[in-house]
């Protein structure tokens, strides 16, 4: 067992990612600090919120009714983006090893994940705060046992669901369908979930028997985690999924090599996990425009232009980071293929462009919020086809990280090197620049007239700026080439 | 057709290969042999213009790889696995080689009919490149080096895990296309198959070029003398 974890240690610092990239490393245990400590924080003041929203209700009882919430969201969140660990046992298989012990491990290295994490770290700080310190012994433990069996039953239960609706997206709809519905029953006070949640958790909490339950229903998703994977711990039973028929994209071979180019990126876009989970994430965040959208913020221009620049292109500015690198399994095939490099290159820019024009269809329905949007959206969209995405180019050619497209996008940071930090300065400081340009000379009603005619003018000199991404492209294959080879 | 002038190759201090000057003449059917490490895929990497030289250049018919992109449209080549898009079915990724070719999915089509004894289409329907097994992969890339009727031809191992009769098929083909006068360079560790059907035997020891021989009856006597430890 001991083995095993050595074992595992040595493949995450053996990566080549984690060798080439200590820097980026530090950074993001710094940002995963400050995250942690976020958490801790939010855990330890959640008494003071409460006291404001809901003034006079009793805390504990408050937070328990949400921790129902939590639990519900907590569920699908894992099941959306949760990785489950079954390869990487592979070449244990035909080893002396038992497989239960190997199972067991499996399913316990899960423990020290992500979710797991913060769920501790948001409920502890505010159990010793508010529970442990204040409260009788035996009502603490009797509440923190039922709260934490939660968090593992919860992890041991993914597995459960995952294999069960993981191939069944319409099975994944109704589940959010359903919490949806409690939700509002909830809310509306029709039919109020968490209240009995609340009580539930209370009575175990106040009763000897209370801690046996929960602790059988950990025992309960133990064992059924573990019988799953039991049945699927072999080689032919990696999922072969039925291949998805993209035939409608056939229609883009009539443009030549770069309708053929393009066509081979959507069909590398939609059937491979890690750009399809960046696809669905991208989704999510079309929802911001609700929050920024408002009455207020419709005289600032900051705000508003930030929009304009992130909102529509959520998915370019993502997946153009790491341009090159989506297709670093087989970027000798690109380069040994009757393709001109500015053809290739042409094509990414133009898969850009076009997603940042289904971006903006995709906002426009906020233009009836105020008709500013699609004017400055439109601004905006110039300006991006024209300047970011060849910005976005320029510094994709420094991409030398291969990219698993078969794992998910969340919390992944493989590809992920100092270059794509860099980009957000160039992307996002251009348009502020031109606005403080404008601030200061006194024109400012002539800022989204500026970053629209920037874009133009871009767009007219589009040749000549590929062309000089041809120069660097060809100069910098090699090493991207070089780069990509080692996995 | 394909010269290598001075070329060196150097990864940091380790030499992977150092060739003063060698000519492949238009119609030859060259085979590469030498151990793991004796710098066959380098070379053949090098001609692909995949990798960069320490020194030295590669011309082909004249012009040096690394500037022009004239020669693709007329070298075929299959090295490895990173030449097949995983995510493409192996009709799609063909048909798609075939496009960058001016050929329509019939041409294709018509291709793979008359090297249906090496690809039987309907045993590959409804799987991706990325889930054939070693052979199969191996195949589809083969014939996508064949799709685009090179002048050239360049394969890294190409009868590394076919089953019997396929490698029988393959050797027969390469000597078809070299009959029509194509030049083919092909690496192998199986000293019969390349006695047996190139024309020309370079043996590469440590990134150097110990042999350059035309085939003849001895050479299979020889290689296998080289090679006992």
């Amino acid at each position: 067992m001991l083995e095993l974890l050595v074992h595992q240690w040595k493949e995450k610092i053996r990566s080549p990612f984690w060798q080439k990239n200590m820097v980026l490393n530090i950074v993001l245990g710094i940002m995963g600090l400050y995250l942690a400590l976020n958490v801790v924080f939010l855990s330890l003041l959640t008494d003071r919120i409460l006291a404001q929203v809901y003034p006079g209700r009793d805390t504990i009882e408050a937070v328990t009714g949400w921790l129902f919430y939590y639990f519900s969201a907590d569920l699908i969140i894992r099941f959306l983006f949760q990785q489950l660990p079954t390869l990487s046992i592979l070449p244990y298989l035909t080893l002396p090893i038992k497989k239960n012990r190997l199972l067991h491990y499996l399913i316990l290295k899960t423990i020290p994940g992500f979710f797991n994490l913060v769920a501790v770290l948001l409920i502890l700080p505010f159990f010793v705060k508010n529970i442990a310190l204040t409260q009788p012994v035996a009502f603490s433990i009797g509440w923190i046992i039922p709260v934490l069996s939660l968090v593992a039953v919860n992890n041991f239960l993914n597995f459960t669901l995952k294999k069960h609706f993981s191939q069944k997206p319409f099975i994944t709809v109704l589940l959010l369908a359903g919490v949806g519905l409690l939700v509002y029953l909830d809310v509306a006070g029709i039919f109020s979930i968490s209240a009995y949640f609340t009580a539930a958790v209370y009575h175990l909490a106040t009763h000897a028997y209370g801690v046996l339950l929960p602790l059988a229903l950990v025992a309960l998703s133990y064992y059924l985690a573990h019988a799953y994977l039991k049945r699927n711990a072999y080689m032919e039973d990696t999922p072969t999924k039925a291949t998805r028929n993209s035939a409608a994209l056939d229609f883009l071979g009539r443009y030549g090599d770069l309708g053929h180019l393009i066509g081979v990126e959507l069909k590398l876009i939609l059937r491979n996990k890690r750009p399809r989970s960046l696809l669905y994430v991208c989704g999510f965040f079309f929802l911001y425009g609700f929050m920024f959208y408002k009455k207020e913020n419709l005289d600032d221009y900051l705000i508003l232009s930030f929009m304009g620049l992130l909102l529509p292109s959520v998915f370019s500015l993502n997946y153009g980071q790491y341009m090159f690198s989506w297709e670093s399994s087989y970027f000798d095939r690109i380069l040994v293929s009757d393709i001109t490099p500015y053809t290739y290159l042409r094509s990414k820019h133009v898969l850009l462009s076009m997603s940042g024009i289904i971006g903006y269809l995709i906002v426009l329905p906020y233009a009836i919020i105020s008709y500013k949007i699609a004017f400055i959206n439109a601004a905006f969209l110039l300006f991006n086809i024209g300047v970011t995405y060849m910005i976005q180019l320029f510094f994709s050619t420094f991409n030398t990280a291969y990219i698993d497209l078969g794992k998910s996008q969340f919390m992944n940071y493989q590809g992920t090197g100092l270059t794509h930090f860099l980009v957000i300065i160039p992307t996002t400081g251009l348009p502020f620049l031109i606005y403080y340009l404008h601030k200061l000379t006194g024109a400012l009603e002539f800022y989204f007239y500026s970053i629209a005619l920037i874009g133009i003018v871009g767009i007219i000199f589009n040749r000549t700026l590929l062309q000089m991404m041809v120069r660097l492209f060809v100069k910098r294959k090699y090493r991207m080439a070089l780069g990509f080879r080692q996995k | 057709m394909i010269e290598a002038i001075d070329l060196r190759k150097v990864y940091g201090k380790k030499l992977a290969l150092s060739v003063d000057r060698i000519r492949i003449e238009a119609g030859e059917f060259i085979g590469l042999v030498g151990n793991n490490g004796a710098g066959k895929t380098t070379m053949l990497s090098l001609i692909l213009d995949l990798i960069e030289p320490t020194k030295g250049y590669v011309t082909s018919k004249s012009m040096k790889v690394s500037e022009t992109d004239d020669w693709k449209s007329y070298t075929g080549s299959y090295l490895n696995e990173g030449f097949l898009i995983p995510f493409l079915k192996p009709m799609e990724f063909l048909e798609f080689i075939g496009s960058l070719h001016q050929m329509n999915k019939d041409d294709v089509r018509a291709f793979l009919f008359a090297n249906t004894s090496f690809f039987d289409m309907d045993t590959f329907s409804g799987k991706y490149n990325r889930e054939l097994s070693a052979g199969n992969k191996n195949k589809i890339g083969i014939l996508g080096s064949f799709l685009a009727k090179p002048e050239i031809l360049i394969l890294d191992e190409p009868f590394s895990n076919l089953d019997p009769s396929s490698q029988m098929w393959l050797k027969a083909k390469l000597r078809e296309l070299n009959g029509e006068g194509i030049t083919i360079l092909i690496s192998s560790h199986d000293l019969k198959h390349v006695t047996e059907i190139c024309s020309r035997i370079l043996l590469l020891e440590e990134g150097h070029i110990l042999k350059d021989t035309p085939t003849d009856a001895d050479t299979l006597v020889e290689l296998e003398e080289y090679f006992k430890i």
